[in-house]
């Protein structure tokens, strides 16, 4: 057990769980006005594809990181205008969005870097890891906590001012009241679809970021659909969390850890199909727990959008 | 007449997004300076140029019509089943161990290999199904996630119980089938086998389960409106089991079609790495869930996707655009669907009805 459970094991799940986090908060966002988006897997794709390629325009890793966002918003954007203002089927929308941000980056990989498969350059610089003064020298946190990427702490930071912003502002009241009851918001004068608009483009600004954590955290590279389900993972923890930031801080942090102790697993005579599976299989198994809407409830909310 | 007319009501949107998809890919094919016209022409050569690349188009839309139908018949009833990846993974292994392993005349074991192909990628699918009506698990994600467990799950055992341990490559699949097993070819020297007849077949038969039998009828009630369903006496969760059995069957048997015609043994990726299944659920899209649709709309993106090998053989186009042109038709698939609801909002307010 020893060789199972040590500092670097819970300082590679905060790197991990960091995209799922990112990604799952965007989920809850948009759950929170009452769009339920599928297509964080494609966002987050797009996020980093986007990354790799502003760092290779740009020759800098932060104006790469704001390249990825601005391109996720506006990929974004699509999603807000079918399912919004053509009033399309969200789920449709997001599958069709996975598809296209799939077809998109295969496209782009090949006709601008003109590989397959996947793009790497050794030269490219990726996001640094701080050292946070204080808490680096204390000893088992600080081997945790500190020397991640940047975008590691703002996935928490983001978690904490969404859930001030939601619960204790009158503007994320409202945004929760425009996802409660659409109609009645709007009788009051809320403006409900500037509102969800917002929710996508914040969920978009996530998901670049996840994009970018996955592409330039670790290693510099872009493989074709690397996301490999983590967009889906991410959904599973909006769920979970009940579309409350703590919530979705608390089962990212379990998904993230599963993650981590797959990889970890791989260093047994394990087989890797197997340590690779856990993850998909914790992501199921804690789907068991989460049951609050019905069918009924569920046809109920998507009677305002037509099949 | 009216059916001539809404028939050709329901092409003409298939067509146009067809049209804008290509316009795309011309729009990309200019990005990268090459003809347009010779691409195209490169293209539709490489799809239907010959009666080779014909059959060729033809085997490769075989798993695609088969998924997509089992996930239109699922998307009637209003489920979302993903998981046609995993459903195919599954039932083309299992069709490989049964006819690697089965004893008897080889049309028999052949028989079999296809029957249990659809019965485990029909059970897979069940299972989730299973889960979403006992336990409330959103069958959406089950399936997407369950598909990552088929296929590392197919993926270990070609690496290690059932790995091919004969030839000199470490590839990871199972030996190879026998000769009387494989599905026969069609026309000798064509890579087209009887595959293809049994996915017409299919399509003919979800047509007429779905449009003209009461269980058929059921099921589009359910997927239109759940409450008057409910109300009138439909059982949801045996309209699952119905509807997810037959769907991952289908898949399933895309799955062992393509291991007994095409690739006669199980290598592990073959069926993941060609994107069978999501091509397949983007056939049924493009054809709203139209049994006949989706075999078309298959042969479609079958098309493109050759067509684009062979683009990529001729000139200096990549093979990639040919998934440049799907991502546009699959964007406006999911804005037909708003369209489509704008119209209606609009007769109901000529109609002077109540919302």
């Amino acid at each position: 057990m020893d060789q199972l459970f040590d500092i670097s094991l819970f300082n590679s799940t905060l790197r991990i769980l960091t995209p799922i986090l990112l990604a799952a908060l965007g989920g809850a966002i948009c759950a929170r006005v009452g769009l339920f988006n599928v297509g964080l897997e494609g966002l987050v794709l797009v996020g980093a594809f986007s990354a790799i390629l502003g760092n290779h325009l740009l020759g800098n890793v932060w104006l790469a990181v704001l390249f990825a966002v601005i391109c996720v918003m506006l990929f974004s954007l699509l999603f807000a205008y079918v399912s919004i203002n053509l009033r399309a089927n969200v789920i449709v929308v997001g599958i069709s969005l996975n598809f296209l941000a799939a077809g998109l980056t295969t496209f782009c990989l090949r006709a601008i870097f003109d590989v397959k498969g996947a793009y790497y350059d050794k030269n490219m610089q990726g996001l640094p890891r701080w050292d946070i003064p204080l808490i680096k020298d204390i000893p088992v946190l600080g081997g945790i906590v500190s020397g991640h990427s940047p975008l590691v702490y703002a996935a928490f930071a983001a978690a904490i001012l969404m859930w001030v912003y939601l619960f204790k502002t009158v503007s994320g009241f409202r945004l929760r009241a425009a996802g409660e009851n659409p109609v009645a918001a709007q009788s009051l004068g809320i403006p409900v679809r500037r509102i969800q608009y917002g929710a996508v483009l914040v969920s978009g600004a996530l998901c670049g970021l996840a994009g970018a954590q996955l592409s330039l955290g670790q290693v510099t590279m872009f493989t074709e659909g690397m996301t490999a389900g983590r967009g889906f993972i991410a959904l599973v923890a909006t769920m979970l969390g009940q579309s409350n930031p703590l919530g979705v801080v608390a089962s990212s942090l379990l998904f993230g850890l599963m993650d981590a102790f797959s990889i970890r697993l791989q260093g047994f005579a394990l087989p890797a199909q197997f340590t690779q599976m856990l993850p998909y299989i914790m992501t199921l198994a804690a789907m068991f727990f989460f049951k609050d809407r019905s069918y009924l409830k569920d046809a109920q909310r998507a009677n305002g959008s037509s099949r | 007449m009216n059916v001539i007319k809404r028939t050709l009501l329901g092409m003409l949107q298939p067509v146009v997004a067809v049209l804008i998809g290509l316009i795309a890919g011309a729009v990309a094919i200019l990005l990268i300076g090459d003809s347009v016209v010779d691409t195209y022409r490169e293209m539709w050569n490489g799809a239907f140029g010959s009666f080779y690349f014909l059959t060729n188009t033809l085997t490769r839309a075989t798993p695609i019509i088969l998924t997509g139908l089992g996930v239109a018949l699922a998307f009637r009833a209003g489920f979302f089943n993903m998981g046609a990846t995993g459903q195919m993974v599954l039932g083309g292994l299992a069709a490989a161990i049964t006819g690697l392993y089965m004893p008897g005349p080889g049309w028999l074991v052949m028989i079999m290999a296809l029957l249990v192909g659809m019965v485990v990628g029909g059970l897979w699918s069940l299972f989730a199904g299973y889960m979403d009506a006992r336990f409330g698990v959103n069958l959406l994600i089950s399936t997407l996630l369950l598909n990552y467990i088929a296929s590392l799950f197919a993926g270990y055992m070609v690496s290690f119980p059932l790995k091919d341990r004969t030839g000199s490559a470490a590839m990871s699949q199972t030996p190879m089938l026998e000769a009387d097993v494989w599905l026969p070819k069609l026309f000798s020297g064509m890579s087209l086998h009887a595959g293809f007849i049994l996915a017409v077949l299919a399509a003919v038969a979800i047509y007429i389960f779905i449009h003209h039998s009461v269980a058929g009828y059921e099921i589009r009630m359910l997927g239109n409106n759940p409450f008057f369903a409910a109300y009138g006496g439909v059982k949801r969760g045996r309209m699952m089991v119905v509807a997810m059995l037959t769907s991952g069957a289908l898949a399933g048997l895309a799955g062992a079609g393509e291991v007994l015609g095409t690739q006669h043994r199980y290598l592990d990726g073959a069926l993941t790495s060609a994107d069978y299944g999501w091509s397949g659920i983007m056939a049924t899209l493009l054809a709203s869930s139209h049994p006949i649709g989706t075999a078309v709309a298959g042969i479609l993106l079958a098309a493109l996707q050759t067509g684009a090998m062979g683009v990529e053989r001729n000139t200096n186009v990549p093979l990639e655009v040919a998934s440049v042109i799907q991502a546009t038709l699959t964007l406006f698939v999911s804005a037909r669907f708003g369209y489509l609801f704008l119209k209606r909002r609009k007769e109901r307010k000529n109609n002077g009805s109540a919302v």
